[in-house]
């Protein structure tokens, strides 16, 4: 199925309460199909996706284009599945946090969800999107724009509201996770400068209360 | 890493049966991916492998002020500044440039390193490692006794559950396997050692084949249980590749001794391994036999040197630590590249003996450079060897043909046996890279070589080098021993002459009083603090419960007068600290790297957790200078041992507590003023081997 022919393997994961849409979003995303049914995912699963990424380079001139290829996790939104599903938050470079925007509930989730992310993600300010999904349900919408998107911006992180159904944004929120991933890349290993004069870093103690910057901390 | 930690968290107990083989499956096809990734990730390691062979990068080579660092062609006169490459401040021609995103060039290494850090991952796994290992370290003394094999730095919870789970799927079948005798049988057979026709050295041969085994046990004990059963699986692993190879390593010696316990479930792990060899199914280790029994035979050496720890039962990283310290420095010394280390060895077991110096690392020197501790002056050293020596210009080559020995002395003195190899070193450089060898003549103490080992040495260095040729007798079961050297200073040999040398050996003092090489490694400055543990309060005290002990502060001030290893005279060093008597990932500390300088200021502080005050004089600190050299092996530049130098920890006898001088004295002053900083400049050691 892959022949590893790509440039990158870039993995990204979902997220967010059971029911709201992670599954039949990224079914969207990589075969741009859309499936009414609810069928809960057990445990993990993961769908793959290859994309072109083109690097816009400064100021608009031209950037290289790359094979970028995506695994993209799909992760059990019910409880019981919770410790499997942390564990895999570890292994993702990037993660599409997802709510339900026609379930209050599940968006005063996010909260949580960002918490275990900034616990278990391989830093602790990883590149996240912030999805509303189900926008096609108008009627019965619980969850507003506006309080969404001060959320995002709290986090420092985009905000999308998309639809499965409809395929509203969906390939929007993930080129804009990519892209994020991608620049983070970059300046991960563009950084030159030696860190020297810096006391106490392999101290062993890991100072849980960062705030969160949005640089890169490699 | 914290993979362990997850395995922990996660049990799949809880799954139906069903669902368990729904996330198998997933699991699976992450495999499949995995194997695609793993085998691109080789293809352009070995890209980057290649342009560095031919950029002049590494090395201590010196070229005309106005060459280019890459294809060496002269530049002419050109404003420096402009022309220098802003990540590894060579001079680069336009030729060898490549642009950069920002506007900027860097010189095609640079450039093809920035590259494969963003192809393959690296950027992010390097920083997973960095979190995690910091979470873990934490508590490290009391959690290196409890802790499992890690795992390597790209390993994913995936690959780990999938291991687990297999574990988790068939845990009858364990006792199944083959005899203890089959196994001994196989694995000890001397005529698959033999059949080793290249000139791959021996110690590098074990230690890669211990990272093919290790693939196979790590970090989940039962990979074995599947074999039978789903033999494909297996086989997709194994072709994995070197990646889920690493620390687990070290399980190996501990291995070996369950199979002593015989009916231990060692055994059946062990039987794992040989069965391993006999599965027709097994495509890879069919290929190359040899390498899977190996292992076996390595830690049984390992064994043969060591007491036999006093509790079989005890939890295995305990006593693997305990029982084989020195293997512990140089396989963590891996860990980080180790998929690249084993890339070259593969690279370099299909060639010659000719090695550049940048392609070049062999795990096992290592080994040999720390081993030499062990067995001088066990055997009276007698013969000569006959060599000559001659140098191309045009390509910079030095050529040593080892022709022949006569009249060695006897390794094995008990059973009249030598089966002497040659080793070469191009000193100052005593690092990997350096070293060459010959073959391995068996039963014999007039061995004939007839084998050229080469160098690449620019002209104008070659005056500063000196040859080092010694001869070692190579003992499956145990350490090497010294069998004499010849050291040629080359500053006054007369390479036109092609008459063969024959030198009477002698035994290691003279070199160290012959050249003062090794006299002048530089100094450390280093501040060591303890602090005392407080009194826990009432309200305190569950918090204690967890972090009770003192802690030692060691801050790595700065370091002076180090080793180029670098083109231009330069280093880029960093310390490593471990904390006897556990030297494995808990203990290990690192300071950031420090680029570009020979006097370089870490300013950097290393915290140990739950030490007691008692602790101070059975623990040892051991703080190395490694100069980094990203995609190969870093070069060993120095180190100190900080601690009572008594020689003994815990009541047992131990090597490295053989701190001298200065380095007694810090410890005792740190000892006697808690709470304050005790500072000292301490001389780095040529080698961490023990010291005469």
């Amino acid at each position: 199925m892959t022949d590893g022919d790509y440039d990158y393997l870039i993995k990204l994961l979902a997220l967010g309460d059971s029911g709201v849409g992670k599954t039949t979003f990224l079914y969207r995303y990589t075969d741009n199909k859309f499936n009414p049914k609810f069928i809960t995912t057990v445990g993990i699963d993961f769908r793959e996706k290859r994309v072109i990424y083109s690097n816009a380079g400064p100021g608009g001139t031209h950037g290289k284009t790359f094979k970028v290829h995506l695994q993209l996790w799909d992760t059990a939104g019910q409880e019981r599945f919770r410790s499997l599903t942390t564990a895999f938050f570890r292994d993702a470079m990037g993660f599409l946090l997802m709510f339900d925007l026609t379930s209050q509930q599940s968006f005063l989730n996010v909260r949580n969800w960002m918490s275990q992310l900034q616990a278990n993600a391989y830093c602790e300010n990883p590149d996240i999107v912030l999805i509303g999904n189900k926008a096609d349900l108008s009627d019965q919408r619980e969850v507003n724009e506006r309080q969404a998107k001060e959320l995002a911006d709290k986090y420092g992180i985009p905000y999308f509201e998309t639809s499965a159904a409809s395929g509203q944004d969906v390939e929007k929120s993930v080129d804009t996770l990519l892209d994020l991933i991608m620049k983070r890349m970059e300046q991960c290993v563009d950084k030159t400068q030696v860190p020297d004069a810096v006391n106490g870093g392999t101290s062993g103690k890991l100072d849980e209360a960062k705030p969160e910057g949005r640089k890169c901390a490699c | 890493m914290d993979v362990t930690k997850n395995m922990e968290l996660v049990n799949l107990n809880f799954l139906s049966d069903t669902e368990r083989d729904l996330i198998l499956h997933v699991l699976q096809r992450d495999e499949d991916l995995r194997k695609v990734e793993e085998k691109r990730i080789r293809r352009l390691r070995n890209e980057l492998l290649d342009i560095r062979r031919k950029g002049a990068k590494r090395g201590s080579q010196r070229y005309s002020e106005r060459a280019c660092a890459r294809c060496k062609n002269n530049m002419g006169r050109i404003a420096p500044k402009a022309n220098t490459c802003r990540s590894c401040n060579h001079l680069v021609c336009k030729e060898c440039r490549v642009d950069t995103t920002g506007g900027g060039w860097k010189c095609n290494v640079c450039s093809k390193e920035a590259d494969l850090k963003k192809s393959t991952g690296d950027w992010f796994y390097d920083q997973r490692v960095n979190r995690f290992a910091n979470r873990l370290g934490r508590d490290m003394v009391r959690m290196s006794l409890r802790q499992k094999p890690s795992a390597n730095k790209r390993e994913t919870t995936a690959q780990a559950l999938l291991e687990f789970s297999q574990q988790l799927n068939e845990p009858k079948t364990r006792k199944a396997q083959r005899s203890p005798q089959q196994q001994h049988k196989s694995s000890g057979s001397p005529d698959l050692r033999d059949q080793k026709s290249d000139t791959e050295s021996t110690e590098q041969m074990s230690l890669s084949s211990y990272k093919t085994d290790s693939k196979k046990s790590s970090p989940s004990t039962s990979r074995r249980n599947s074999l039978e059963k789903s033999a494909t699986l297996q086989d997709a692993k194994r072709a994995q590749g070197p990646v889920g190879a690493n620390v687990a390593t070290l399980t190996v010696p501990v291995r070996s001794r369950d199979r002593h316990q015989s009916d231990s479930e060692g055994e059946a792990l062990l039987g794992s391994r040989s069965a391993g060899s006999a599965d027709e199914s097994d495509t890879l280790f069919k290929k190359n036999p040899r390498r899977l029994l190996k292992p076996a035979d390595y830690s049984k050496s390992v064994l043969d040197l060591r007491p036999e720890p006093a509790a079989p039962e005890e939890n295995a990283l305990g006593d693997r630590s305990k029982s084989v310290p020195r293997l512990n420095i140089e396989m963590e010394e891996e860990d980080e590249d180790i998929d690249n280390l084993v890339e070259i060895h593969r690279l370099s077991a299909g060639r010659s003996s000719l090695r550049s110096g940048a392609s070049s690392s062999t795990l096992g020197s290592m080994i040999s450079i720390y081993s030499e501790a062990g067995d001088f002056g066990n055997v009276i050293i007698t013969g000569e060897i006959i060599f000559s020596i001659n140098y191309d210009a045009k390509v910079q080559l030095l050529n040593i043909l080892v022709k022949e020995c006569r009249n060695l002395a006897y390794g094995d003195e008990l059973k009249m046996r030598s089966n002497p190899y040659i080793k070469s070193y191009l000193l100052p450089d005593k690092s990997r890279q350096g070293k060459r060898k010959t073959t391995i003549k068996r039963n014999t103490t007039n061995p004939m070589y007839n084998e050229v080992l080469k160098y690449i040495v620019p002209e104008s260095m070659l005056h500063l080098r000196s040859l080092e040729l010694s001869v070692w007798h190579y003992d499956r079961f145990g350490r090497n021993t010294f069998l004499g050297q010849v050291d040629i200073p080359l500053d006054s040999w007369n390479f036109d002459s092609l008459i063969e040398e024959c030198l009477p050996l002698h035994g290691k003092g003279n070199m160290d009083s012959g050249a003062g090489f090794y006299n002048s490694k530089g100094e450390l400055v280093v501040s060591l603090k303890y602090v005392p543990p407080t009194k826990p309060s009432g309200s305190e005290r569950r918090k204690k419960k967890a972090d009770e002990g003192g802690e030692l502060h060691v801050w790595i001030k700065e370091a002076k007068n180090l080793t180029a290893v670098k083109t231009g005279g330069i280093s880029d060093s960093f310390v490593k600290g471990y904390l006897f008597p556990h030297k494995n990932k808990n203990t290990k500390r690192k300071t950031p790297v420090v680029k570009k300088t020979l006097n370089p200021h870490y300013n950097h502080t290393f915290v140990y957790n739950g030490i007691k005050p008692e602790d101070l004089q059975n623990v040892c600190l051991e703080l190395t200078v490694w100069d980094r050299e990203p995609l190969s092996s870093n070069d060993f530049l120095g180190g100190v041992r900080l601690g009572i130098g008594n020689g003994m920890s815990n009541g047992e006898l131990v090597d490295w507590m053989d701190s001298t001088g200065e380095e007694l004295s810090l410890w005792q002053k740190m000892r006697q003023y808690p709470g304050s900083w005790a500072e000292g400049t301490l001389q780095l050691r040529p080698s961490m081997a023990k010291q005469k």
